[in-house]
């Protein structure tokens, strides 16, 4: 049993994801979906029940926090672990090892569970999850749901009492999200208490109990989970929720349709065939895409989406066929100076130390004009002499459109531009990349957002393998 | 031929003794030989690749420092040597140190650590560096794929004309990375009980065998007779 007794929190330095004086209970075997916009606290208060907070998030904290009689804050954080397990959200850095078999048993090892139980618990619990194949892997050869998976199963092989899950959606693919599903289902089964925070909740019609609705750090709602899921769209909307439903993305056009756009200026891909090396990872892509245009990009986690946007950004070489752009073959270098990539993480690719002059670096003869408006087009204009790193993620991606703008590119690929973001910022990101479109740009943009591809999207091209 | 899988501490003092037997190298003739050393315990280990490629790189300094050694006069002379001189005390650590990585699991590693009784303060940062390795990788090439796209290369050329810019280019997002996977991994680790003071345990199987033993002492014999060069003795 969980218990909250008036607990507040603010972090030390940050405004973000405080908390005020949440009180509630949670009954053993119950599934709790803390939902609400970005920065509500949601993930703040899975941070107070792993015990992350106070002892690796410093900040003031009042209040106090229960577990099964026994309060967080006076615990180790390992003595908790063993009752509250956790899995995050990014796949890449929440591994300890380099092996697949290694990372499922790391907890184990660190409890100090003997050799040959440890053994028949991983075979169990690849067995359990449906995950044998992924045995005796190298990590880094894993796609982000295959990762995601391990990541579960490391905690799953503790056998804790409470599951806590950290948008444990946001990089994972329709088959992904229904094997999350199932997973969960299993949890529920077995007599845990399962703690979800998350932005995508369609997935968890039927298996949520309760529902939490924070804002800006209160509890302003509790709902069983059949109230919540007969809340009307528009109050819905309201609360900056993402979509209930799963919405399948029949209203969209194949690639191998015709385009909505002017048939002035194009992109076309000849037999293309791509991939590292000498592995293909696909082959045989034949479109044409127009001015105008936004395509949405899909496909199973490690289909080949990102060696497909690397390619066209002219950072790979095509294994064979061709990219034209108005009839001209484009090669590397021309590509490169034509396109340019929104990164999902951002931070790789800010470089200055102000808004200002990022709009500028690098360029030779910078058109400072073309810049200044470009800022005021994107509102930035009021953070142009902030670092970078001060924006939050929203305003951090619109710099980057930004530089694409003053770099004067016609071909822009977003990757996964709204993963982990609540509705109002997914609905922002979509007008971004509606105006863009205006502007006469090609925008592609790989997500799994069947959301944002209804809302934005005017063809799709369907990734297989 | 499967490879075979040494002991964990066995690769920590093939590396220990590696770095001694630099040290007091009698001749360049000696690292060469260490070098070829690491590299058959390299194949042993399975990593063929790395070995092979490692060794020919090793081929190449060895040629390049015979060469500044014979062939070249006065102050050129002096630079080469000296640098070449610093890369041979390295390389053969280095290449050693390589096998090691490649070949280990972490969960090994702090298996062995334990068992030769380090304490937590030097297993647990240990660890995390380790694996902090891979990642740098993955920013590097994040980094140099948007450099790329602002027209910023990060070639060699590109470095020459544009040192600070490239150098900005680079520390700027990988201080930034850095300090988010540090904080990421730790919290990975920690969550799974990596501070639990009970004795831990280890998925595979570590022991001391034969095979281990007859590593030691090659390596310990190849340390004697460079001594024994050395002294004049041999």
């Amino acid at each position: 049993m969980i218990e909250f007794k008036q607990v507040s929190f603010a972090y030390e330095g940050s405004g973000e994801g405080k908390l005020r004086d949440l009180n509630f209970t949670v009954k053993k075997g119950e599934c709790i979906l803390l939902t609400g916009r970005s920065g509500c606290g949601k993930t703040t208060v899975t941070r107070l029940i792993n015990g992350l907070i106070p002892a690796f998030f410093p900040g003031k904290l009042s209040g106090e926090v229960w577990i099964d009689g026994r309060e967080v804050s006076e615990e180790p954080i390992y003595r908790i672990a063993e009752k509250a397990g956790s899995v995050f959200q990014n796949p890449k850095t929440q591994f300890f090892n380099m092996d697949t078999d290694g990372e499922i048993a790391f907890g184990m090892e660190n409890n100090g569970v003997p050799q040959t139980q440890m053994q028949q618990r991983v075979n169990q619990t690849a067995e359990e999850l449906g995950i044998e194949k992924l045995l005796g892997r190298s990590i880094f050869s894993l796609s982000g749901g295959e990762k995601q998976k391990i990541a579960f199963a490391s905690v799953y092989a503790m056998n804790p009492d409470i599951y806590l899950l950290d948008e444990p959606s946001s990089n994972l693919d329709e088959d992904a999200i229904d094997d999350l599903r199932k997973h969960i289902a299993l949890l529920k089964q077995q007599g845990k208490t399962v703690i979800i925070a998350e932005h995508r909740i369609y997935y968890l019609r039927g298996l949520a109990d309760r529902i939490f609705y924070l804002e800006k750090g209160e509890l302003k709602h509790t709902w069983t989970g059949e109230e919540f899921f007969k809340i009307a769209m528009e109050d819905r909307k309201h609360m900056g929720l993402r979509s209930m439903e799963h919405k399948k993305d029949k209203g969209l056009l194949r690639i191998d349709g015709k385009s909505s756009g002017k048939k002035e200026e194009m992109l076309e891909f000849q037999d293309l065939a791509i991939g590292y090396g000498k592995k293909v990872v696909l082959s045989k892509l034949d479109f044409k895409a127009f001015t105008g245009d936004i395509i949405a990009v899909t496909g199973h986690n490690g289909v080949g989406k990102s060696t497909f946007s690397r390619t066209l950004c002219g950072l790979l070489k095509p294994l064979a066929g061709k990219i034209l752009w108005n009839n001209t073959a484009l090669k590397e270098k021309a590509r490169l100076s034509h396109s340019y990539m929104v990164m999902q993480d951002v931070n790789y690719q800010l470089f200055a130390d102000s808004v200002e002059h990022e709009c500028s670096f690098g360029i030779q003869n910078p058109d400072y004009e073309l810049a200044a408006k470009t800022m005021q087009e994107l509102g930035l204009s009021e953070y142009r002499s902030r670092h970078p790193n001060t924006l939050s993620g929203g305003q951090k991606q619109r710099v980057a459109v930004a530089v694409s703008m003053i770099c004067k590119k016609e071909i822009l690929i977003f990757d996964e531009p709204t993963s982990g973001l609540d509705y109002e910022s997914m609905l922002s990101v979509a007008g971004l990349m509606k105006r863009l479109a205006k502007m006469g740009k090609i925008i592609f943009v790989v997500t799994h957002d069947a959301e944002l591809m209804a809302e934005a999207c005017t063809r799709i091209l369907q990734l297989e393998a | 031929m499967s490879a075979i899988r040494f002991d964990p501490r066995t690769k920590l003092v093939l590396l220990f003794m590696c770095v001694l037997c630099t040290m007091f190298a009698p001749s360049l003739t000696y690292e060469l030989f260490l070098v070829i050393l690491a590299a058959v315990f390299g194949l042993l280990s399975g990593q063929y690749r790395y070995t092979f490629f490692g060794l020919i790189a090793y081929c190449l300094i060895f040629l390049a420092t015979k060469l500044s050694i014979y062939h070249l006069t006065g102050i050129w002379q002096a630079i080469f040597i000296a640098f070449f001189g610093l890369v041979n005390k390295v390389y053969p650590c280095g290449f050693m140190a390589g096998i090691m990585i490649a070949t280990t699991k972490t969960g090994e590693f702090m298996a062995a650590l334990y068992k030769i009784h380090m304490p937590d303060s030097f297993v647990i940062p240990f660890a995390v560096m380790m694996r902090y390795l891979p990642v740098v990788k993955e920013d590097w090439n994040s980094i140099t794929d948007a450099m790329k796209m602002r027209d910023v290369s990060p070639s060699l050329k590109g470095t020459i004309m544009h040192p600070v810019m490239t150098a900005e280019c680079l520390y700027v997002p990988m201080m930034m990375a850095a300090s988010n996977t540090a904080d990421e991994l730790s919290i990975a680790s920690v969550t799974r009980g990596i501070e639990n003071p009970n004795p831990r345990t280890c998925l595979t199987k570590i022991n001391f065998s034969v095979k281990d033993v007859l590593a030691v002492c090659f390596i310990l014999i190849y340390f004697i007779i460079g001594l024994l060069i050395r002294r004049g003795l041999l």
